[in-house]
This record gives structure tokens, C-alpha cells and sequence, in this order.
């Protein structure tokens, strides 16, 4: 076994399938490629995969079907590649288990980026897995659905977030009572290490607090622990 | 008076059936009553005919004055040289040839009959009137003329071959009372009978047009509920026919998506591509801007998809913070490094499509960026509606314009030069979305200077 992680890429177009392979071997991984399904399942079969790249729209048996067969069986991390955007496609295919999804015409370094969240968090580098597909987290009255993204307070008032203020609370959540500093943070949630004086992760937080916290002067549910980083603090239920 | 018309097909029809036969028992009556009247004026002249006759028969067999001798049960006719009916009353001439027809049939030659109708008696016949009963009753038919008002007399003057005029009077009694009465009765059962089955029969038809009303409103391609087929049968075809077109406009959208999600795939997949190999061009500012290209293209093909699909969007309204979303909306553009100022007050919720309101804020606040350098977002609340303000420094439109605003490709500067980037699609997209739910957006120029754009939601 090489120590390069290793790739399946099942995607039916060569157009886009071949130079997407050639840029992550690139970028220091290891490639196999599937045209359709049945190549694909052939692939598991023969190797030890890390992860899948998987194109939903696929002629035959599509992506997510594959991605339920793939479920079923082992615990390989999947993330989607589809050019459909309709935000109710996204919550189908997070239901189902995939681990992240990329919509057409996505930027290469980002995906990479993703892959390697994904891949520290399969390896528990960081704290424990965070089995993002179809958890729902509850506290101090807040409610966080994994498989639909969705944030809501008591009365079911739905607090919309941006893709990085929710990546943080769920890393929060994941890791309640932990205090986590802003490498530990940028690390879980964007796979990169923080520049010095990076204030992303601070920017982050602050406007989390603005949607939760009743009072963001003085929060309680995400504090400031000095000199150290942030912790979510009270009980957290898990669902 | 609008307002007293029923607006529905039932009412309207049952006002127009009872109003027809309301006109048709007042024409009814009006027979009626003439009927009666004339039908009393001839029971009233029978009566005096009769007398007369019976006095010239009487005069002719003993040859004498027939009132001696003979007890006249109240009224006798009285003898005179003139006429009693003066030159100007009303003559009848109808019951003038039937008084002549009958004498003529009694075998008396006379020279004239004349009738008259009056209204008050010449006292000259104060005791010659037929029908005045006195004291008794004389038979049941008399009896039952009790109650009825005396409504003139008919006065028959008679002159026989020697010259003389014998004349009588006869009471014409009114019918009037009972027959109003009648009327109203007949009006009243004629209702009765008509109106009620009309009513169920209106039921009947009105329930499933209302129906189809509630249907064709609520309407949504490709949800496939049917409208229920009832009611007579053609409005069964009528239902049975809207159920057919609800089907085909529902295939033929989901014709358009299929062919729309296979532009989508087939477009973005070469712009994926192309993105990946672009990572390998070395110049950084030759890449940036090819990346930069892609990303316009896949903006547009996103708002040309969006537009196309909307209404057909398998989001669920929900309860959502507005304020938040705002928030979120002015985060992504801030990070940008685009002055977006928006000072969070109260929290506020509405019912919406949270990742389409979020887009269709998103197209105002990158209007305001780009065309007005910066965006002030504002949030007021009136009444049950939720406004946001995105408010801008730029030059504004010229009001002319304001209205072509909303037009697809439409834009501002009219050079349609792609310079500025954007879809052209932005305001479009914008406002469908807004008024998919129920709210709407509207441009206006502020008083001190810039761009008012002014998204409007209704909360629940």
C-alpha cells in the first residue's frame, strides 16, 4: 500500500473526468478512474479506496444510487460532483450519506481543500468523527440538522447561516466542552492552517453570535476561553 | 347598487327568477282584477236586467202600474219621463248590448238600453237598488257578499216603446281585498315550489365550479391533484377537459426541466473542465481572469436555469429570520470586499423560500455594489409587510427607465456592454422570486441622491 491517499473518480464525461484526474495526481494523489456504475463497482472491488469522487448525473445507474450501494457495504468517505444546484438536490444527496458536494463548475484547489477536511476527519485527527450525514444536534433551545444544513430556534424559526458559519458550528457542536484555538478550527473546517494575525476564524464567530446569542456582548453558548480558543459551552444532545 | 347583486351564479339566477315572477303575477293580477271587475259589473247588471224585465213584463200582462198590487222585495224599478243617467257619466256599452240582447230574448220591443257606472247614487233611485240587502240576507250568496265593500253603482235605464224610462240601480261590489290576498298567497307557494329545487339545483352546479375556481387558482404544474368530477354533465366535460390541460401543461414543464437540467449538464460539464485545466496556466493574472470568465458564464447559466424553473422549486416555505439572512447576504459581500452596511435591529421572521429570497437579495445588493458603490440594507416592518431596503450612492435610474428595469437583459447604462458583468438577469430573477411568494420589488430614486431598491415580503 502506497502512502498516498487514494482516489476513485467516477464521472462519465472524459472530458472533464481526464484532466481532473491529471490535476489531483498532481497535486499528490493516487487515481483510479470509473466511466459508469458497474466499472466503478469493479474498482472497489479490486482496491482500497480513501475516498470517492462521484458525478450524480451519470447515464445507467446513476450517482446516487451507487452512493447508496457504496453505504450499504463500507465506510468509504463520498463527495458528489454534479452540476445540479437546486439547494433541495444538496440536502437529497447529504441525505444519503455523501460527505460533501461540489457543484459544476467547481474550482479544483477547492475541492482539494475538501478532500483533505473530509480525509482528517474520516482519520480522527482532529477530536472524534464528526458523521456529518443526518445528525441533528440540540442546545439551549437551538436545533442543527446535518442533513439539511438547517438551523432553527425554539419556535422552529428557521436562522440561516453561511456555509462557513455553519461548518463552524457544527465543529463546535461536534466537539462540545473541547476548547478548540484557531488552527484547530480552520483546520476542521477548511482544511488549511491559520495564517499569522488570521482573523477568519474570530470573523466566524463574532456573526455566529449575532444569530444565537441573545445577547453576543456577553455570549453563552459559544465562548471565549483567553489565551486559548472557543468552546461551546452547556449540554449538547446528540439525536 | 353593484354591491346588491349576489355574485354568484345561483344567487344571480334565483334574484332574476323571483324578480321575473314577480313581474309575471303583477301582469297576473292585473287580469285578474280586471276579470273581476268586469265579471262584477255583469253580476251587478244581471241583477237589474232581470228587475226591469220582470217590471215590463208585469206592466204589459195586468196593463197597469205594476207596483200596486205587487210587494217588490226591496228595490222597484221607478217610471220617468227622462233618462236618470246624465250626458256625463261613463257608459257601457258592453253591457248596454247585452242588456239589449237579453230584453230582446224576454220578447219587449224598446226604444233604447242604456248602462252607466257611478259612483255615488242619484237620489232619484234611492229605493230602486238591486243588491242593497236589508235587514236579511235573502240567500247565500248574498251572504257571502257581506263583507265587501260597495264600490259604485250600475245604473240601467230602459225606455219602452211609449216613450217612458224605467230605470234601476245595482251595486257593484269590490273584490279587490280577497283578491291581493290570493295573490300573495299564489306568489308566495309559486316560490316555494320554484325557488327551493332552483336552490339545490344551483348547489349542485355551483359546488363543482367552485371547485374548479379553487383548482385552477391553486394550480401548480406537475403536483398532479385533480379537480373531482361532479355537477351535470357539462360541467363534468368542463372539469374532466381543465383536468386534461392541468396534465399536459404539467408534461410539458416537465418536458422544460428535463431539457433545461440537460443544458444545465451539458454546459457546465466543459465549463468544469475547462476550469480544471485552467489550474495548469501559469500566469497568474491570464488565470484569474479566465476563472473569473468562467464563473460570469456559470452565473448567467445559473439565473437563465433559475428563471426558468421558478415556481416549480421543491423548497417548503418556512419560518426564517430575516434579519439573519440579511446579515448573511451583507457577510458574503463584505468578505468580498464590498462596502455592505447593515445595522441589525429587532429580529424579524417571515414565512419564505430562504435560499431564494437569499438570491433574489443578493442580485439587489450586487446591483447597489456595482452600479452605486456601495449598499445600505435596512429592514421596517409595517402593518404585514416586511420591507428591505438595499439603498445605494450610484446615479440612480432616470424614472422612465425604472419600469424597463425589470426586463431581462435590460440595464441601466442601455449599452448592454458586458463590462460591468451580470447575467442582465438579476433584476428579473429577483423580482419572480419576490412575487413567486407573494411580495414583490420596486425601484425608486431616494430624495438625497442614489438608488432605492425595495424588496417587500408579506409575514405570516
Amino acid at each position: 500500500m502506497s502512502d498516498k491517499t487514494h482516489i476513485l473518480l467516477v464521472d462519465d464525461e472524459a472530458s472533464l473526468r481526464e484532466p481532473l484526474a491529471e490535476y489531483l495526481e498532481k497535486q499528490g494523489f493516487r487515481i483510479q478512474q470509473a466511466s459508469n456504475a458497474s466499472a466503478a463497482r469493479s474498482l472497489l472491488n479490486a482496491y482500497d479506496f480513501d475516498i470517492i469522487l462521484l458525478d450524480i448525473m451519470m447515464p445507467g445507474e446513476d450517482g446516487l444510487s451507487f452512493c447508496r450501494y457504496v453505504r450499504e457495504r463500507m465506510d468509504i468517505p463520498v463527495i458528489f460532483i454534479s452540476a445540479k444546484t437546486e439547494e433541495t438536490e444538496r440536502i437529497v444527496g447529504l441525505e444519503l450519506g455523501a460527505d460533501d458536494y461540489v457543484t459544476k463548475p467547481f474550482s479544483p484547489r477547492e475541492l482539494v481543500a475538501r478532500i483533505k477536511v473530509i480525509l482528517r476527519r474520516a482519520n480522527g485527527s482532529v477530536g472524534s468523527s464528526t458523521n456529518s450525514s443526518g445528525s441533528i444536534y440540540q442546545f439551549q433551545g437551538w436545533t442543527l440538522k446535518t442533513d439539511q444544513r438547517s438551523l432553527n430556534d425554539s419556535d422552529g424559526v428557521a436562522v440561516p447561516l453561511s456555509s462557513g458559519e455553519y461548518q463552524m458550528l457544527l465543529a463546535l457542536l461536534s466537539r462540545a466542552g473541547q476548547v478548540l484555538n484557531r488552527d484547530q478550527l480552520l483546520d476542521i473546517t477548511q482544511g488549511r492552517e491559520a495564517h499569522a494575525f488570521d482573523r477568519a476564524v474570530d470573523n466566524q464567530i463574532s456573526r455566529l453570535r449575532r444569530k444565537i446569542e441573545a445577547d453576543p456582548k456577553s455570549p453563552e453558548i459559544i465562548k471565549t476561553v483567553w489565551g486559548g480558543g472557543y468552546v461551546l459551552a452547556g449540554d449538547v444532545q446528540t439525536l | 347598487m353593484k354591491k346588491l347583486l349576489p355574485n354568484s351564479l345561483v344567487g344571480q339566477l334565483l334574484l332574476m327568477v323571483a324578480f321575473m315572477l314577480l313581474i309575471a303575477q303583477a301582469v297576473n293580477m292585473l287580469l285578474l282584477y280586471r276579470g273581476t271587475q268586469n265579471q262584477n259589473m255583469i253580476e251587478a247588471s244581471a241583477g237589474a236586467v232581470a228587475r226591469v224585465g220582470n217590471f215590463i213584463g208585469r206592466r204589459e200582462v195586468i196593463g197597469a202600474d205594476p207596483r200596486r198590487g205587487f210587494r217588490w222585495r226591496g228595490s222597484r224599478p221607478i217610471i220617468s219621463r227622462n233618462t236618470v243617467i246624465g250626458d256625463n257619466v261613463e257608459r257601457l256599452s258592453e253591457l248596454e248590448e247585452r242588456a239589449a240582447i237579453a230584453f230582446d230574448n224576454m220578447g219587449f220591443n224598446l226604444r233604447s238600453v242604456t248602462a252607466a257606472k257611478v259612483e255615488i247614487l242619484p237620489p232619484i233611485l234611492q229605493n230602486s237598488v238591486v243588491g242593497l240587502r236589508r235587514g236579511r240576507p235573502s240567500d247565500k250568496t248574498m251572504g257571502r257578499q257581506k263583507n265587501r265593500q260597495i264600490d259604485g253603482y250600475i245604473l240601467l235605464s230602459v225606455q219602452a216603446s211609449n216613450g217612458n224610462w224605467i230605470s234601476i240601480a245595482s251595486v257593484v261590489r269590490d273584490r279587490r281585498p280577497r283578491i291581493v290576498g290570493t295573490l300573495v298567497f299564489q306568489t308566495l307557494v309559486l316560490y316555494l315550489i320554484l325557488l327551493i329545487p332552483l336552490i339545490l339545483l344551483g348547489r349542485y352546479i355551483e359546488k363543482p365550479l367552485r371547485n374548479l375556481t379553487e383548482g385552477a387558482r391553486n394550480f401548480k404544474p406537475g403536483d398532479g391533484i385533480m379537480v373531482p368530477e361532479s355537477g351535470p354533465p357539462d360541467t363534468r366535460q368542463l372539469i374532466a377537459a381543465f383536468n386534461d390541460m392541468q396534465g399536459r401543461v404539467g408534461s410539458m414543464m416537465d418536458e422544460k426541466d428535463v431539457m433545461l437540467g440537460a443544458i444545465g449538464h451539458d454546459l457546465r460539464t466543459p465549463l468544469s473542465a475547462l476550469r480544471v485545466r485552467i489550474e495548469s496556466v501559469d500566469d497568474d493574472g491570464e488565470r484569474e481572469r479566465m476563472i473569473a470568465g468562467i464563473e460570469d458564464m456559470d452565473r448567467t447559466l445559473d439565473d437563465i436555469l433559475s428563471l426558468a424553473r421558478l415556481g416549480r422549486s421543491g423548497e417548503k416555505s418556512e419560518a426564517t429570520d430575516v434579519s439573519a439572512l440579511i446579515e448573511t447576504v451583507a457577510d458574503e459581500f463584505s468578505d468580498m470586499g464590498d462596502q455592505v452596511s447593515f445595522s441589525r435591529q429587532n429580529r424579524l421572521t417571515a414565512n419564505i423560500r430562504a435560499t431564494l429570497i437569499r438570491r433574489a437579495l443578493r442580485n439587489l445588493v450586487g446591483n447597489a455594489v456595482k452600479y452605486g458603490n456601495s449598499a445600505e440594507i435596512s429592514l421596517d416592518s409595517s402593518n404585514n409587510l416586511l420591507k428591505i431596503h438595499v439603498d445605494d450612492d450610484g446615479p440612480g435610474i432616470p424614472e422612465d427607465q425604472i419600469s424597463s428595469m425589470f426586463e431581462p437583459f435590460a440595464r441601466a447604462e442601455k449599452s448592454r456592454n458586458r463590462a460591468t458583468g451580470g447575467s442582465g438577469l438579476g433584476l428579473t430573477l429577483a423580482r419572480a422570486i419576490a412575487r413567486d411568494q407573494g411580495g414583490d420589488i420596486v425601484l425608486e430614486n431616494r430624495e438625497e441622491g442614489g438608488l432605492r431598491a425595495t424588496l417587500s415580503l408579506t409575514m405570516q
